[in-house]
């Protein structure tokens, strides 16, 4: 009887630790998940205005964050200046990769800029391969050492750190669509190209701005994600635009709202995966996570199922 | 000399791939997830010679079938959504099987040493041909002969209303729905037919290499495989193969010279193409483009597809 007890104590331990695992591995993957958001909304609002798919934007976010990390080589900035630096980096790599492939390929034919943007994705990698030599950088974090303790959960300080810039970037892109005649002429873009125009958009303004918005946004993700993980290497921007995908569709084409939602929901999801079933089958749970909304909702969670495209 | 056969191997395989995506290409879908089909056919052919000893024939054969069947079932969910929704929903099935193969392990015991899939290694000698004595002119051949057989088959398609209908979905889903095409049925029928033929090209694949692993079959060789016919434009199959020998030919070996330089000047070619000729190297012979460019450009086309083909 004494044994059994002490088994059935022994289970009630598992479980509570099971628990707190799983609690943990949650709150990190909901902190974590604002990286994919805010790449997931950087689609969106390339999608809402062109309704074209650039490839090349996790490469794009990718290169930004070495442009940060080549200032915190050269001059060993303080971490602030190599995140800016990384996010405004991103946001020009973003304008050019709209000159490049968007700005003087046929809008009537899709495939041509899906290409290009291809083929984009294809340079800026190698190009940061070449500078970087492939090799692993460490990346500057903050509050690295710092930790939240509510009760056995912990919470990182870098990863709380990450989760308030996403927050922040988010509540300036906000602002920035909803209370400055900017927003409000890339919402109207978005909304109707030729009734923008109409009205006296210059629309090929604002698709480059829109790009270059996406693109800090982007930069922001990447800096965030290599703080996070505290190293810096070319894999990652796979990983970027893949993730940024996913959530896209998870939330719903051209929703921002809906990415918010989907990245955090894809970011809690991958580290409760991780949790019960290891690195490697990880991401196998993510995308039939995927298929099950493709196949239950079609149009996302805040998509719109009549529209467009 | 071998050097050149392994070249002529790699045209042709990633000919097979290029056409795969071609034929799903054609009904105006995206699909990024030929790379996982030809994963399925490589596997599977492997699996076949490797493990159960048949012949490379039904092999390659039982590949592209097995294959076909599984496109035909992703088909179904996948292309109820379109566009940028499909590209992401055949990415994503990609990476799906690319990471199934990362996890599978499936060794049988075969003349006292284990074959099969095995994880993260891959999967070791498939050995078929050297097993088999076949000198390395002869795999060209039977590679070539398989290639030249899809390609008159998908030629002749082309020229029969099947092709018609294809390319009528294509253009413009509304318009082919109103004169009664069933849209579904159109777009799984090319999803399967690609995923026939990537699978037999994945199966021949793993035959040329003898090792393959999960490595190989990820987003990179996706966007090879739609690049091909885009690049080549989605008028004829040719375009196709032709830009199968530029990309694989030209911008990998040919210009091999320039060391690392190399694979950056790769995707700034593909840029410069696709702004200058936005609807590939042969353009694309419909209705609404040729309005478009006039006639002019159907003619530059001619003596550009004469020139690549000295």
């Amino acid at each position: 009887m004494a044994d059994a007890s002490g088994a059935n104590e022994a289970t009630a331990k598992m479980d509570y630790f099971f628990i707190i695992d799983f609690v943990q591995s949650l709150v990190d993957g909901l902190l974590f998940g604002t990286t994919y958001a805010l790449i997931g909304i950087g689609f969106t609002l390339i999608f809402g205005v062109m309704r074209k798919l650039n490839l090349a934007y996790g490469a794009a976010a990718l290169a930004g964050t070495y442009i940060g990390l080549a200032a915190f080589l050269a001059f060993d900035a303080p971490p602030p200046v190599v995140f800016l630096a990384s996010a405004l980096g991103s946001g020009l790599i973003g304008l050019v990769v709209y000159y490049c492939c968007f700005r003087f390929t046929p809008t009537s034919y899709p495939m041509a800029s899906l290409l290009a943007s291809v083929g984009m994705l294809l340079f800026i990698d190698e190009v940061v391969i070449h500078l970087s030599h492939g090799m692993p950088f460490p990346y500057p974090s903050v509050f690295s050492d710092a930790t939240l303790e509510l009760g056995d959960i912990w919470i990182r300080g870098d990863l709380l750190f990450v989760f308030g810039m996403c927050v922040v970037a988010m509540a300036v892109l906000f602002w920035l669509l909803y209370r400055t005649p900017l927003g409000l002429a890339t919402r109207a873009v978005s909304q109707q190209p030729r009734a923008a125009q109409l009205c006296g958009i210059d629309s090929t303004r604002v698709n480059a701005l829109t790009f270059v918005i996406a693109g800090i946004l982007g930069g922001v993700a990447g800096a965030m994600t290599a703080a996070a993980v505290g190293v810096l290497s070319p894999i990652i921007a796979m990983g970027l635009t893949v993730k940024g995908l996913i959530v896209v569709v998870i939330g719903g084409l051209g929703s921002i709202p809906g990415a918010i939602i989907g990245g955090l929901l894809v970011g809690a999801a991958e580290n409760v995966f991780l949790l019960l079933r290891g690195v490697t089958e990880r991401d196998i749970y993510v995308m039939l996570l995927l298929f099950l909304f493709l196949t239950l909702r079609p149009g996302g969670l805040f998509g719109s199922t009549a529209g467009r495209d | 000399m071998d050097f050149y056969f392994g070249l002529l191997q790699i045209f042709g395989v990633h000919t097979l791939l290029g056409l795969s995506a071609y034929v799903v290409l054609l009904t105006g879908q995206v699909s990024m997830a030929q790379a996982g089909f030809y994963a399925i056919g490589a596997y599977a052919a492997g699996a076949c010679t490797a493990m159960f000893g048949m012949h490379i024939l039904p092999a390659v054969l039982i590949a592209g079938l097995l294959t076909a069947v599984v496109a035909c079932v992703v088909g179904f969910p996948a292309l109820r959504v379109k566009g940028l929704m499909l590209v992401v929903a055949t990415l994503a099935f990609g990476e799906m099987v690319r990471l199934f193969f990362f996890n599978l392990t499936w060794q049988v015991e075969r003349g006292g040493e284990m074959v099969g899939p095995n994880g993260a290694e891959g999967f070791r000698s498939i050995r078929y041909f050297p097993e088999n004595g076949w000198e390395i002119w002869q795999v060209t051949g039977f590679i070539w002969i398989i290639v030249a057989v899809i390609m008159v088959a998908l030629w002749w398609v082309d020229r029969t209303r099947a092709g018609a209908v294809l390319r009528a979905v294509g253009h413009d889903e509304t318009a082919a729905q109103s004169i009664g095409l069933n849209l579904t049925a159109v777009k799984v029928g090319a999803m399967t037919a690609g995923g026939f033929i990537a699978g037999i090209g994945g199966g021949i694949y793993a035959h040329t290499v003898t090792h393959i692993e999960h490595g190989v079959f990820g987003v990179l060789l996706a966007t090879f495989a739609i690049a091909y016919p885009i690049l080549g434009g989605l008028g004829s199959i040719f375009g196709t193969l032709i830009a199968v020998l530029f990309i694989q030919g030209f911008l990998i070996e040919g210009l091999r010279f320039m060391g690392d330089w190399r694979s950056l000047l790769f995707g700034a070619l593909i840029v410069l193409a696709m702004n200058l000729r936005p609807t590939g190297l042969l353009g694309e012979h419909a209705p609404r483009l040729s309005q478009l460019f006039g006639r002019k450009t159907n003619d530059h086309d001619k003596s550009l597809e004469l020139k690549e083909a000295e």
